[in-house]
């Protein structure tokens, strides 16, 4: 029977939190990210939107610069769900191109250097690994679409006041979980092309085409059957009715609601869960 | 107490209709192990089953009581380096090793103590800065192997881990080796360099076709293969009439007189009576210098479980 010495000791002292664990992997990303020259320009040109509604809310708080105009123009001013509503639309482009952008170069790399059995070697789970690459993107998409929606909004209850604030709260939830969702929804599809395409170049037009192609087969499907459910398989027009439904927004009658259209954007999302879970393995088999 | 082992229990892995490994049965105790076999033979597969970063469709995996569906815990006493190039591009050896150390939850301090320590142990201090991607093969080698004892493992998985290192590197990753095992540690690894895996290990495992044709010290492994005589090399002055003596003995098979005068190479189907039969021949005042096995080594056995023998 052989005799081993123990001659060493497990390491017992403190450990970082699970939390600050899954942040390692942001962390290095985001510093590669926003050290590309087209990542940053892209950054400060998004930011002259909500720079521009802000100016928007100022000028609809202070009628006194408005006073000569007429009365279709405090209709104009007024900020409401249409207001949040035409501010997402435009914040979620600049949010679709920065994602194709930036994610490509986040999953491709490891799984084209065979890192995935490294990461896996860590005390970290495969779902762990898919969330902190969620998380690179989260962050970088939500400075160009939840931070800035909320300091709008923070802007418009500060100069409004309390009265407002109390009657439009539900504005603020609903720019957080609308944008929540688009953008989950956005890194989905970016890490999911980069899993499955080597190319960054390609992995970032597939990432546009993905929104393109199921809008037009979604038009396809609405002309060739003489339905107007099909709207509800194409991602931009579904994520507008779930923020139009989320900011009181009217929805035209004849096509589908924001439920219909928020149970379609979660079943897309549980698929591209499903195909990155089934390509981020440790171990490529080849059957 | 009994050592912590690492159990396989009736293990099975299919990739689809290919086999990986079938009905394995394992019981691996704390030292050098070294698993021996073809390519695609399913070492690799092995590895990859008690790293957790497969899983079995049947049977059970228990490495030193974790299982591998717990990375969280398992990974903490386990070191893997993989035989392939993993290291991110553009990353220097030193941020290589430190990022692995900071996934694992050790303080900023501890990680960047720990991964200077891995890399002066793999001789690479002064490239610590450089690049991996400049790295050269052995370097390389060496980085992961330093990512994969960073943390100080009790289980160190390594696929080929002697690859491309040149003698002397070699020889001091060897020690590495052997001070882990006798540390009460587990190193298995893997390797193509049969003569090599003889020098430093415990126990062998050889498999073939994704099953396990032996496992065990290569003493008692080659002590249970009866359809192959035993070889052994016998150094003594007078050969001829040493070799006359054997003849009589019914359980040799083959005496050939061994190349440039170095005595006798004896094949016999029974060692004990082999063994009985030299003390008669010594006692008899003839002097037998060195009695050596030739065939107790895992060149001997792979050719004789695996190769189909001579």
């Amino acid at each position: 029977m052989a005799v081993y010495r123990r001659g060493y000791q497990r390491y017992d002292g403190a450990l970082t939190s699970h939390f600050a664990r899954l942040m390692v992997m942001p962390r290095f990303s985001w510093e590669r990210i926003l050290s590309q020259r087209f990542v940053v320009i892209l950054l400060v040109v998004s930011l002259f939107w909500p720079l521009l509604c802000a100016g928007f809310i100022y000028l609809s708080n202070h009628s006194e610069l408005w006073q000569g105009f007429g009365g279709g123009i405090k209709k104009f001013l007024a900020i409401n769900g249409n207001f949040f509503s035409i501010f997402m639309n435009v914040q979620s482009t600049f949010a679709l191109i920065l994602a194709s952008v930036a994610g490509p170069g986040l999953v491709a790399p490891d799984l084209a250097n065979n890192a995935l059995p490294l990461y896996f070697s860590r005390p970290l789970t495969r779902w762990d690994y898919i969330l902190s690459r969620m998380i690179v993107l989260l962050g970088i998409l939500s400075l160009v679409t939840i931070v800035p929606g909320l300091l709008l909004f923070g802007m418009q209850a500060s100069i409004a006041g309390g009265d407002w604030f109390a009657n439009n709260w539900f504005l603020g939830t609903g720019i957080f979980i609308g944008f929540t969702l688009y953008i989950a929804m956005v890194s989905l599809v970016a890490m999911a092309s980069s899993a499955y395409v080597k190319w960054r170049v390609v992995a970032g037009a597939l990432v546009l085409a993905f929104f393109f192609l199921l809008a037009g087969a979604a038009e396809m499907v609405n002309s060739i059957f003489r339905v107007d459910w099909a709207s509800a398989l194409n991602p931009t027009y579904a994520i507008n009715a779930v923020w139009k439904g989320l900011l009181d927004v009217e929805i035209p009658e004849d096509k589908p609601g924001a439920w219909e259209c928020a149970t379609v954007i979660l079943g897309l999302s549980g698929g591209l869960l499903a195909l990155l879970a089934r390509k981020l393995r440790a171990v490529e088999v080849v059957k | 107490m009994s050592a912590p082992e690492i159990v396989f229990d009736n293990v099975s892995k299919f990739y689809g209709e290919v086999l990986g490994v079938n009905r394995v049965d394992l019981h691996i105790p704390p030292g050098i192990t070294s698993l021996v076999g073809p390519n695609g033979s399913g070492k690799t597969t092995l590895m990859n089953l008690m790293t957790g970063l497969i899983h079995p469709n049947s049977g059970v995996i228990q490495v030193r009581g974790l299982s591998p569906y717990a990375p969280e815990k398992l990974m903490r006493i386990l070191g893997y380096a993989t035989q392939y190039d993993a290291g991110p591009r553009g990353a220097t050896g030193f941020e290589f090793v430190h990022t692995g150390l900071v996934l694992f939850g050790f303080p900023k301090a501890e990680c960047e103590r720990r991964a200077w320590q891995a890399i002066e142990r793999l001789g690479l201090t002064a490239a610590a800065k450089r690049k991996v991607a400049g790295y050269s093969k052995g370097m390389r080698q060496r980085i992961r192997l330093a990512q994969a004892i960073a943390h100080d493992p009790e289980v160190l998985i390594l696929d080929e881990p002697l690859n491309g290192l040149d003698p002397l590197v070699r020889a001091e990753t060897i020690a590495l080796f052997r001070d882990y095992g006798a540390n009460g540690r587990h190193v298995i690894l893997s390797s193509h360099v049969l003569q090599e895996v003889d020098v430093f290990s415990d126990q062998v495992i050889l498999i073939s076709n994704g099953m396990i044709v032996a496992e065990g010290q290569i003493k008692s492994v080659r002590e249970e293969i009866h359809e192959h005589p035993s070889q052994f090399l016998l150094h003594c002055r007078d050969a001829s009439r040493v070799a006359s003596l054997l003849f009589a003995e019914p359980h040799i098979s083959e005496i050939k007189l061994a190349p440039e005068g170095a005595g006798l190479l004896v094949l016999t189907r029974n060692r004990e009576a082999f063994a009985a039969a030299l003390e008669r021949i010594a006692l008899s005042g003839i002097d037998i210098d060195g009695v050596i096995p030739t065939d107790e080594n895992v060149d001997a056995l792979y050719e004789y479980l695996i190769g189909g023998g001579k």
